[in-house]
């Protein structure tokens, strides 16, 4: 039974109960098929309008995965995705290209993500010219636009990316992820490869351009500290669940799964005298290949009961908006 | 105070000469280090915390970069006189290195147990039991489950926590006196770093050594160090012990880095943010290097680099603003 949502009037975007299996396949000319990885398995969330949707998770939870759907650029094997209400697997060539241009994405490295051969105009322009034909002066209008709104001048329109910081790449990704004016920006990991000192230049941009424009991100991190900057709402997965999700606040100052008591725990303060709870998890993430039997949490689990590996927990609401999904609520 | 350092660096200058112009990479670097003290070198990219780091093993890429002045004196001795095979046997013993990506420290097609016993060889330790045992020994020593298995393995079978945990195994097989760890536990899962930093705490305190952290990450500092060396541009901005850094930042730059950090323990609305970005090191600002970003510039800051100036009890700054107007 998939979780229902009281208040879905202003989730823009809607995941309900979405799974992607990545088959494992042996044998070089007839394929078998041995098993599967559920990366992820069985995730519902909602962006709302205009707020932060923060995932956090260690590598392999399946966060970037659950991205990757929402960027369709990956096929749900199970679950379906809303846009507005509408589900996006059915949309018309019309309706798609709506929803294609409506959601954007900025990536983690702007080493890699941004065309060295192309100049910064016409990278930031290719999706605005792809969707919309326009004139040349139009065109300039709105580069113009964008390149003020992300804090860069007129004359770098005409710079390559190699002339840049890691910094100023990033608000040369972002400017193209603005240009055609999207609903939903998903944010993959987008300060991690930056300088300590830039980034919260470009997160304080993030949340400016979010306030101008009212966009929505869908934030992809393992730093807890940034998604408690950013978000309004944050997920907390491991191995291709969501284990609890609640309003920021609530989470970082309420935490009920021990999984991310645990994640709060191993955060490093950020003064000398602050001692954390000493919650250290034994052993590493288990292979999604073969996760452990019930809770998938219970091998690493230092409250683990006995009914654990046998019954899997579900995600329960145990506070308004503050979902947990263990056997011990 | 009567305790000697181990490591003494003073005024350790290494530049690059390259075809562009002299890169000051490392630009009047000092600091001690106290044995068991724990000091964190913190810095962005290019503000020469690693080749700081690599200054102190000798590693210095060749032939574009050289140390032209200052002195690293370990236990007495001035390692920068030192020949490459004297180097040869101070690194790896005394004095060692575990690096950001372990993939890359550990020879993909050797197994684990090969690359530890040339280690246990290459230290000629008078260690009664054989080289595999000695190995198994270490593997256990850094908490790796099953080591006899675990010896036939090749790095590419293990998670990138196991395979830094090898990494530490290998390093701390010579009872080094410093341990230098340069962005170690970056790559690694939160709750994998976690375990990896109790490690080496508890390492530290069964062997005694020192561990200089070169890190970006404040969060690390704060959570390991007793001494803390920032640095900007190729030279210490500020020097303290870790509370004093934490509660008196001196440093313009301190001050505002700390700032400029998001916080896991308390809900911030607006994070302040240093505009600009650091200077180029083939082309640095006449004055203080950090007067560019500097709220607090006036025009002494642009005029000369300014002195170290002492603030507190083992705490001092380079800023123009400390020395009085």
């Amino acid at each position: 039974m998939a979780t229902t949502f009281e208040q879905s009037t202003d989730a823009i975007i809607q995941l309900d109960n979405c799974q992607k299996y990545f088959p494992v396949t042996k044998g070089l000319i007839f394929q078998r098929s041995i098993g599967q990885v559920k990366a992820v398995d069985g995730i519902s969330l909602q962006i709302r309008e205009g707020q932060t949707y923060g995932l956090v998770g260690e590598s392999g939870c399946g966060k970037t995965t659950t991205a990757k759907m929402v960027l369709q650029v990956e096929t749900p094997t199970g679950g379906l995705i809303r846009f507005n209400g509408k589900n996006i697997a059915d949309l018309d060539a019309a309706d798609r290209k709506l929803y294609r241009s409506s959601v954007q994405a900025v990536f983690q490295d702007p080493w890699s993500s941004l065309n060295p051969r192309l100049k910064v105009g016409s990278i930031i322009l290719e999706p605005l010219l792809a969707n919309q034909p326009m004139g040349k002066h139009e065109a300039r209008e709105n580069l113009e636009r964008l390149l003020r709104d992300v804090g860069l001048h007129n004359f770098h329109a005409d710079y390559y990316p190699h002339e840049f910081s890691g910094g100023q790449r990033q608000r040369i990704a972002i400017a193209r992820a603005l240009s055609l004016q999207p609903k939903v920006i998903v944010l993959d990991e987008p300060v991690s490869a930056l300088d300590v000192s830039i980034r919260a230049q470009i997160m304080n941009l993030l949340k400016e351009l979010q306030n101008r424009y009212g966009v929505s991100y869908l934030l992809i991190a393992h730093n807890l500290a940034t998604v408690r900057y950013m978000s309004h709402y944050v997920g907390v997965m491991y191995l291709g669940k969501m284990v609890e999700e609640a309003p920021t606040r609530e989470l970082f100052t309420n935490p009920m799964h021990p999984y991310t008591k645990a994640l709060i725990s191993a955060s490093l303060p950020s003064h000398p005298d602050i001692q954390r709870e000493d919650l250290v998890l034994s052993g590493e993430v288990p292979s999604p290949l073969d996760p452990p039997s019930g809770c998938s949490f219970h091998t690493r689990c230092p409250f683990v009961l006995d009914r654990c590996p046998e019954e899997e927990p579900v995600l329960r609401e145990l506070a308004p908006g503050h979902k947990v999904s263990c056997h011990l609520f | 105070m009567a305790a000697i350092p181990v490591l003494d660096v003073q005024g350790l200058k290494t530049y690059f000469f390259t075809r562009s112009g002299v890169v000051k990479a490392v630009d009047g670097v000092s600091f001690t280090l106290m044995p068991g003290e724990t000091l964190g070198i913190v810095g962005e990219s290019g503000s020469g915390k690693s080749m700081t780091a690599l200054s102190l093993m000798q590693l210095v890429p060749q032939p574009a970069g050289r140390i032209v002045g200052g002195r690293i004196l370990f236990q007495g001795e001035d390692l920068v006189q030192k020949s490459q095979s004297e180097m040869q046997e101070i690194r790896g013993r005394d004095i060692c290195m575990i690096l950001q990506d372990p993939m890359t420290s550990l020879n993909p097609v050797f197994s684990i147990g090969n690359q530890l016993v040339e280690t246990v060889r290459q230290n000629k330790e008078p260690h009664q039991a054989s080289l595999m045992d000695r190995a198994i020994e270490l593997l256990q020593k850094v908490k790796i489950p099953s080591p006899e298995i675990r010896m036939s393995n090749y790095p590419h079978q293990m998670s990138g926590g196991m395979r830094q945990r090898v990494v530490g195994s290998i390093a701390i097989a010579g009872a080094p006196k410093v341990l230098i760890a340069d962005e170690a536990t970056t790559s690694l899962d939160a709750t994998i770093q976690y375990q990896y930093l109790a490690l080496l705490k508890e390492l530290q305190a069964e062997t005694g050594m020192s561990i200089i952290f070169i890190t970006h990450d404040f969060g690390i500092v704060a959570k390991m160090c007793d001494r803390v060396a920032v640095m900007y541009a190729g030279r210490v901005a500020e020097i303290a012990d870790v509370r004093d850094l934490f509660n008196n930042p001196a440093h313009p730059y301190t001050e505002a880095l700390m700032r400029s950090v998001p916080n896991v323990d308390e809900e911030v609305e607006y994070l302040y943010s240093i505009e600009g970005q650091p200077p180029a090191l083939d082309n640095l600002p006449p004055g203080c290097t950090f007067a560019p970003r500097c709220p607090y510039v006036f025009d002494r800051c642009n005029e000369a680099f300014p002195d170290l100036i002492q603030v507190g009890d083992r705490h001092s700054a380079t800023c123009w603003k400390l020395a009085g107007k």
